[in-house]
This record gives structure tokens, sequence and C-alpha cells, in this order.
């Protein structure tokens, strides 16, 4: 039992308790406590293995039961960790922030409720997108899902942690309207008209009467959302589309500032990610088919990769979904842009309603096998990733490129980077793909992404998003006015969640009782 | 070859680099045509006659183990049939243990995900291969 992982204040009797309650309100058939559970809750991409262990996991099935769950919680003050899925592989997947806290497993919940006319759905948490996708393929629904690069994960889960896909409606966190959300009292709330009684309009107009609180729980650990409303992109006439690809990587600027107009402007709509040679070799290959040498991969290799596969430096696609006229226009108007910019190839291609669809991102369909890059040191690993918000400017983002390209140099860590058009920002992803076989590497993937978060608070930048070892470094470079926006989450916090049990440590956000937990 | 050639094209789309062949430009300045389309997901809607243990697998592990899934690239790289319907030397204590523990890149799924009962049916449908007329996901 000594080897057990409690929460603070917790010894191995009063877990004990904790279990019994939990399956009182349960049933021992959703509730799991032993070794096996507590390992396989744990973060499958880990850097610190010895980091992020649960106490257990309960399964509610239902809202009700999700309340009681709460309840429980509650009364023994226990930490819960909140999870739809658990499958947000890379940012600490199911794994709770504060060891010994209680995962709240909430996969089991799947129920979809679909409005055909307007194109919006209702799902619970256990929801995936391969479960949305093929309720939409069985009802022969005309609308498209967007989904990440892994889409093994749920679409609220995704939505909620600001996940992104390649379509149109890519920021997955603008597509919510309206919520269910258990608060830490155990009390029911819905946002939006959702609010009032029966409104038929719940999924239509976000904001309802007085404040709209959707977005307080994106990222949060205000509250336990069981239900979240969504916008579907109808599905398009057509779909146009282009992928260019460059030479050198100081092309990065000409083609950052041919296309961001456009985007701005929105005759360019799709979330485009440019990226770098290594996209292709980490997933279909190992390392050690290209070279046995350590530290970043040289000149020579990465001309090998390229040649292997007939691609640029860097490269980006583009697709114009929508009414035929209207695509047919902004494709021609995005395409001149892109050949000002000196691409070294452009290809293009086509999709009408009628002909087979194309089965990747690109049309909202599913697929994991991008998570093969855990795989390019040829044993087991895994990824986390650096991702500050830039600006949309050329030349900021090759600076930004250049700064962290000399860092994975330094480090000797071969480098996997993007650039996202967002509508007025960038996402700059730095993909670390390490190898869990060999400490060493694990403990200078650590060292290295701080020295990253450094570098871009240098420049004013932040994450939006991070793992969650990182998640008080990443909220205290939030730092304005001494780090006001803290305070006023934490504020909300405690009036919300006296005992602090939900989620302590989200995003930095630490209850009263459990603050002396946040880390340097 | 056929696999490795298929893989490579999704890949492509996936990371951000639509794999299309050059094509001629038509009416407007847009393309004329495309590329061959990437194969869908197969999903319980595909396989409507699924039931039990094999209904689950489809339902559960198809994602990784079908077309565009991480586990059937990953097993093509150490063993003749990545497919697992295919095989028929799974056995259904082989099955649980990989799947609860996880194995190699593949993460452990918990008993909150897949409670033990359709764990077992799950193994036992695997263990009851190969399923010659199932070819799960890997068309």
């Amino acid at each position: 039992m000594a080897d057990i992982p409690l929460p603070p204040g917790y010894d191995a009797a009063r877990a004990a308790e904790a279990q019994r309650a939990f399956e009182r309100v349960l049933g021992a058939d959703q509730v799991f406590f032993e070794d096996l559970d507590r390992d396989s809750y744990k973060d499958k991409f880990y850097v610190d293995p010895a980091a992020h262990h649960p106490l257990g996991a309960v399964a509610p099935e239902s809202v009700e039961e999700v309340q009681a769950v709460v309840r429980v919680a509650n009364q023994l003050q226990l930490p819960l960790w909140p999870i739809s899925r658990g499958k947000n592989l890379g940012y600490g997947g199911s794994a709770p922030l504060l060891a010994g806290s209680v995962v709240l497993d909430m996969s089991r919940m799947k129920k979809i409720e679909f409005d055909e006319q307007m194109g919006t759905v209702v799902v619970e948490p256990g929801v995936g997108f391969y479960d949305l996708y093929d309720f939409i393929k069985a009802n022969d629904l005309p609308y498209w899902m967007s989904t990440p690069g892994n889409s093994w994960g749920s679409v609220m889960g995704n939505a909620l942690d600001r996940g992104m896909g390649y379509t149109p409606f890519g920021e997955h966190a603008k597509n919510i309207i309206g919520l269910e959300v258990v608060l830490p009292s155990g009390e029911l709330v819905r946002t939006g008209m959702g609010a009032f009684e029966d409104a038929p309009t719940w999924q239509n107009y976000a904001y309802g009467f007085g404040p709209g609180w959707d977005q307080m729980f994106v990222q949060s650990n205000f509250g336990v959302v069981t239900k979240m409303g969504m916008w579907l992109m109808p599905a398009p006439e057509v779909q146009l589309s282009l992928s260019i690809e460059w030479d050198r990587p100081e092309d990065l600027k000409n083609i950052v500032d041919a296309l961001a107009p456009l985007r701005r402007e929105r005759v360019m709509a799709s979330h485009s990610s440019i990226g770098n040679w290594l996209r292709f070799a980490s997933t279909l290959t190992t390392r050690d088919q290209w070279t046995d040498k350590p530290g970043a991969l040289s000149e020579d290799v990465i001309d090998a990769i390229r040649k292997q596969f007939g691609i640029g430096w860097g490269g980006l696609s583009i697709a114009v979904p929508g009414r035929e006229d209207v695509a047919k226009a902004q494709y021609a108007i995005i395409k001149a842009a892109v050949e000002k910019s000196g691409p070294s190839s452009i290809r293009e291609a086509s999709w009408k309603q009628g002909e087979p669809i194309r089965g990747d991102g690109w049309a909202g369909t599913p697929i994991t096998f991008p998570m093969q890059n855990s795989n390019w040191y040829g044993g087991r690993g895994g990824h986390i990733g650096f991702s500050p918000i830039i600006e949309q400017d050329g030349s900021k983002a090759l600076a930004q490129f250049q700064r962290t390209y000399a860092r994975y140099q330094e480090f000797g860590m071969d480098y996997q980077g993007s650039f996202v058009f967002g509508e007025r920002h960038m996402i700059n992803v730095n993909a670390m793909l390490f190898s869990q076989d060999d400490p060493e590497h694990l403990g200078k993937v650590d060292r290295f992404f701080r020295q990253l978060v450094a570098d871009a608070k240098e420049q004013g930048y932040g994450e939006y998003r991070t793992h969650l070892d990182y998640m008080d470094l990443v909220a205290g470079s939030y730092d304005f006015n001494g780090g006001a926006l803290r305070r006023l989450n934490e504020t909300i916090k405690d009036a919300l969640d006296p005992n602090g049990i939900i989620a302590p440590g989200k995003s930095g956000i630490w209850p009263s009782r459990l603050r002396g937990e946040r880390k340097a | 070859m056929r696999k490795a050639l298929f893989i490579t094209a999704a890949l492509a789309l996936a990371l951000g680099a639509a794999a299309c062949s050059q094509v001629e430009e038509g009416e407007g300045g847009a393309p004329a045509a495309g590329p061959a389309p990437m194969p869908e997901p197969v999903t319980l809607s595909d396989r409507p006659d699924a039931t039990g243990g094999e209904a689950l697998y489809v339902v559960k592990c198809l994602m990784c183990h079908g077309a565009n899934g991480m586990g059937q690239g990953l097993l093509a790289r150490r063993v003749d049939q990545p497919d697992l319907e295919l095989r028929g030397d799974l056995t259904a204590d082989y099955v649980i243990t990989a799947a609860r523990q996880g194995i190699g890149n593949m993460p452990a799924i918990p008993r909150g995900e897949v409670s033990d009962a359709d764990m077992q049916a799950i193994a036992d449908y695997l263990a009851a291969g190969p399923h010659e007329a199932a070819a799960g996901g890997a068309s």
C-alpha cells in the first residue's frame, strides 16, 4: 500500500474509504482502484515517468452519476481529474496533474443528438471523432467534421483543450455553442440559451442573456462539462486544393506574407499548416533508417529525406471547400498569390460531390496514423510540443523559426516544426520527439522545453496549450500586472470550488488549500 | 508495396501536404482532376452484420488497427500480418494483456473505457481468428 499515490492529506485508510464511497454510488464495476488501473491511466507519452500517477478511477455513465461522484469528492476533499476519453496524447493523456487524484473517466457517456436542419450536434464526453463520423455516415447527414491529426480522442475533450483541425471549422473551441456543466458543488447548469428551460435554440445562439460562460469552461477547472453543443460545416459542393513545396528555409517569409492577407480576408479559410521534411520521415520511417549518429540530423540526412519523399525544406497544403462558383473564385486568388511567393512546386487537386471522398483530415475524416511518429527512435517513445502564438507576419515567423531551429541544433534534437494559420495569428508548433528507452534523452527534453519557453517569453510569445509538466511554467509566463489573470482565475476557482476538488493545477489554476503544490 | 504507397499518400495529407498528382488546369482556374482518393476508415455502419466481440472490436479498436491507423502502420513494421482480424495466432490472454498493459507504442486501454466483459468478448473474437471475411479496415 505504501506505493499507492495519495493526494495531499490522505493515507491508505482514507483512500480505501473513498473507494468504498464511490462504490456505494456507482457500483463496484465502475470503480477502479487496482494497480493495473493506476498503471493504465498514466501518461503514455511521459517525460517524467514518476509524475502524475492517479490513485484510481471512476467511470460514471450518466450526468446524475457525475453529480454523485462530485458530491462524494466534496465530502472527502478528494481531487478529481475529469477526462472525456483520455487520448490527449502529448499533453498528459488520461493522467492527472496532481498525483493521487482520482480520474473521472467519462468515456462511457456517448450520447449524440443531431439537428440535421441546423447542422448542430450535442455530444457527451465519451463521443469520439470516430463515433461521430460513424453517426454522420450511418444517417447520411450532409455535414463534415473537423478532425485533429490524432482523432482517437473525444470531440468534446479536444474542443475544450482548444484542439485544431484543418477545415474552415478547424478552431474547435470556436465551434462550441452551449454547454452543460456539473459545478464543483454538484449543481447542474446550462450555458447560453440552455439556461432557458426547453429552449429550441440552445445550439443556435451562443450567448443567451447576460454573461456568456462557454469559454469559461475551456482549459479550466471550474466544472465538469457533461454536454457540449457544436456547429458542423455543411458538406461542400466542391473542394479545390493545392500543395506547395519550397527549397530554402528562408522562403518561409514569402509564403507567410503571401497568404496572411488572404487569411485575414477569409478568402483562405482552411487552417493550413506549414511543415518541414521531418513530418514525412518521422511517421513513415524510423531514425536508424537514416543515420546512426546522435544529435540533430545533419544536412546530408535532411537532403536524403527530401530526395526520397520528393519534398522541399518546407511545404503547405490549402483546401477551399464550398459552393463551386465561390470556391473557384477563391481558389484562383489563392493560387495566384502562391505562385508569386516562389514555390519550387505546386500540385493541385479537386473533388466534387458524388465523387469518392478523400479519407483524410481535409475532408474531416478521422485518422490516427500520425501518432506513428512516437516510433521515430525505434522503441517506446512519445512527443510533446511547444506551441507559442506568434504574429501573422513573414519576418516574425522566419525569426521565430531561426531562433528555434538553432536551439534544436544546440540541444541535438531532430526538428519538426510547423506554423499553423489562424485568422489573425499563427501557432508555431514545435514537436519534440523522444525515446522513452533513453533516460538521458528524456532529461534533455525537459531542459530543452524550458529553454524554448524562456526564448519565446523574450519575444512576448506565450503557449496556447501545454503538457501537464509545464502548466505552472506556462501560466507563470502570462504575467501582465504581476499575474493578474492568475489571481482572477484563482479567485473564481475558490468561489466555485472551495474544497478544491476539480482538476487542481489545471492550466496553472490551484485552489487555495493546494496552492503549495504549484511548481516553479 | 501497395500498402507502403497508400500510407505515403495518407500521411502527406494528414501532415499538411496534400499528396496530389500534377493535374491540368480546368475552367475558372480550378484544377480539372484530382488524385485517386484514399480509403475512408471502416466503422460500425460499414459492417452492420457485426455483433458481439466483432462489433466491439470495430468500435473500440479499428480506429488504430484499421486503415489509416497507427497500430496498423506500426505492426506492419514488425509482423507479416498487421490486421489483427486476419491473425490465427492470437490467444485471448495475450490480447487482454497487451491491451490492458499497453505494448510497444500502444497505450494501455483502461477498464473505464473498455469493461472487463467487453475486453473478454473482443479477445475471444480475435482468438477465434482468422476472420477472412471480415478483413478489418486493412482494405
